[in-house]
């Protein structure tokens, strides 16, 4: 610390000497770990990375900025049924057409809901952010065109097709295709949050008056950052459509709003990888406890809660990122 | 040249009026002090003058132009800054960010999605510069919550002062601080240049005529006295409203 006092060409500081090795050692078990596993422990790993993807984008919005959204299902149903309505109407499941309109559809609705909501903040807002996503719910119940004859919901998915004859993908192929997407998305992410933009969510988290008063168009910031969390949340429910081959209306509603808050809130608000951590407990947790006691998982959930809560207030992924480092400490002083 | 003129600015908060039909106007380079017993509507105005309320009636002009409606940020990168009357700074975040926040609030990258905020050199060295001007270039990892209350009303001054305002509205920039604190800040203020306007609201006596070229003395929103601080202390009314509390 002292020592990084002296030489300053730009600003030295710990963000900058990022320690790569716990994110290198990170993707690499992603990308080694499934070859040793089932096709079903794989299509749960899958799982876990749409989760991860769905709680990071929503934790721009909700840890960065400061905007308590409980309506992100919405965008993440959004891209779902654009890959449902597709398969259902068009008989199509060609990647390169459902990905990007899933993300333009999705960000539509968060640039549209983005200038109702914002009109307020603070509690109202997750009042707001909250209706608009039950208006999805419902019309999504209601309306025949997005729902398959005689059930609620389009059921029937599959995996995407990528139009290159003689290719089809599998379990093991789609989790790989699905760790791309992540792995870029995070990528994009850890620059947003970095960039000036980024730091600006902060402050207007941390001070919006006085962000006004230094020049920032708060308004416009706000907006930025829900829309752009709402099209990341777009990217993980088209991945969900094809992961999950059945999109039905709780996709839309609080139920799947309030799992990318509870990632965040016990892996880490504010953090990038957080709420990667949040999503892998929570995800890990209720498969053992859907195998030993399926319904006692919100039960469990509940408490799982509570104890990060109480114990690891800024998230267990902060908490283990300390003694990582502690640990990192303690190897490297006795090094030397 | 005029920096600031109000024009019978008015606020009312449902039937009370919080400043009432004031006028004035502030020369470029000039030093004004408002003061006022609590309660008068000091920082309403400044509230006003720098747009975190909008205006009941009356305009507002900032070096020539009309800035009644324009909200707060666009009226910063006109030239304001101010510092508040409770530390605004972040508190949750490191003294570094909170220099980078101040200084890239009126750049045209503070939109930029992709780039590090470390990778636009001139406004690193200047917030460089500006901590270490401010003598707390050592602690730029500290939170600023770790901070002195005096340390932190230095870097708030600062920071304002780094965005090299033509206004600088300062919201008892005194307050809390020890005596050596308070003389820091007027020899601050006495040695900014003649190109930036100075308002300042205080009650700090010391502060008030050790700066103040011009007092406005405002009480239940109205200005009841305007003038140069001899004749400030010789006018009998705010002897008896204001002066006279003090003994």
């Amino acid at each position: 610390m002292k020592t990084a006092n002296q030489q300053t060409p730009t600003i030295p500081r710990q963000g900058q000497m990022i320690n790569l090795v716990p994110y290198v050692a990170g993707v690499l078990i992603l990308v080694i770990l499934p070859v040793f596993l089932s096709s079903y422990s794989q299509s749960v790993m899958t799982r876990f990375l749409i989760f991860a993807l769905f709680a990071t984008g929503y934790n721009l919005a909700f840890g960065y900025a400061g905007l308590i959204s409980l309506g992100h299902a919405a965008y993440f149903g959004a891209g779902g049924y654009t890959v449902a309505v597709l398969k259902l109407h068009y008989g199509s499941d060609l990647f390169w057409i459902c990905t990007p309109l899933g993300i333009l559809i999705a960000t539509i609705i968060a640039a549209i809901f983005g200038i109702i909501a914002l009109r307020v903040s603070g509690i109202y807002f997750l009042l707001v952010t909250f209706a608009l996503g039950q208006l999805l719910y419902s019309v999504a119940w209601n309306v025949s065109w997005l729902n398959t004859p005689g059930m609620q919901g389009v059921s029937g998915l599959s995996l995407p097709t990528f139009g290159i004859a003689g290719f089809t993908l599998n379990t093991t192929s789609f989790y790989y295709l699905v760790l791309l997407v992540s792995l870029i998305c995070f990528y994009l992410l850890f620059r947003i949050v970095n960039s000036p933009f980024g730091h600006a969510l902060v402050g207007i988290r941390e001070g919006e008056d006085r962000m006004r008063s230094l020049g920032y168009n708060t308004w416009l910031y706000k907006y930025l950052a829900f829309v752009i969390s709402g099209a990341f949340s777009g990217i993980a429910g088209v991945l969900f459509g094809y992961y999950n081959y059945l999109i039905s209306p709780t996709h839309l509603g609080v139920g799947t709003s309030f799992l990318p808050m509870c990632m965040a809130i016990i892996g880490g608000v504010g953090t990038l990888l957080g709420p990667v951590i949040g999503a892998a407990v929570i995800i890990f947790v209720e498969l053992y406890a859907s195998i030993m006691t399926p319904e006692r998982w919100p039960l469990i959930l509940g408490g799982l809660f509570v104890v990060a809560i109480m114990f690891a207030r800024e998230g267990i992924g902060v908490y283990l990122w300390r003694l990582c480092n502690k640990v990192g400490h303690y190897y490297g002083s006795t090094k030397s | 040249m005029e920096a600031l003129r109000v024009e019978g600015l008015s606020k009312n908060f449902g039937g009370v009026s919080a400043v009432d039909n004031v006028s004035f106007s502030v020369e470029v380079g000039e030093r004004l002090v408002i003061i006022g017993p609590n309660g008068a509507g000091k920082t309403t105005l400044f509230n006003l003058i720098n747009g975190q309320l909008p205006a009941t009636s009356g305009r507002i002009h900032f070096l020539g132009e009309d800035i009644t409606t324009i909200p707060t940020h666009r009226r910063a990168h006109r030239g304001q800054a101010r510092a508040f009357q409770i530390i605004s700074l972040f508190l949750n975040l490191s003294v570094l960010d909170n220099g980078l926040l101040a200084l890239h609030g009126t750049k045209p990258y503070r939109f930029k999605l992709f780039r590090s905020i470390n990778h636009y050199k001139v406004i690193s060295d200047k917030v460089q510069d500006t901590l270490r001007a401010l003598e707390l270039w050592e602690k730029r990892d500290e939170l600023v919550k770790n901070l002195s209350y005096g340390e932190q009303r230095r870097m708030e001054i600062g920071l304002g002062l780094a965005l090299q305002p033509k206004l600088l509205l300062l919201d008892e920039p005194s307050a809390g601080l020890t005596m050596e604190e308070c003389s820091g800040i007027i020899d601050m203020i006495k040695n900014l240049g003649s190109d930036i306007t100075v308002v300042v609201v205080d009650h700090d006596m010391d502060l008030v005529f050790g700066v103040a070229e011009r007092i406005i003395v405002l009480h239940y929103g109205q200005i009841i006295a305007d003038g140069a601080p001899e004749e400030i202390q010789a006018d009998p009314r705010v002897r008896e409203i204001y002066l006279g509390i003090e003994e």
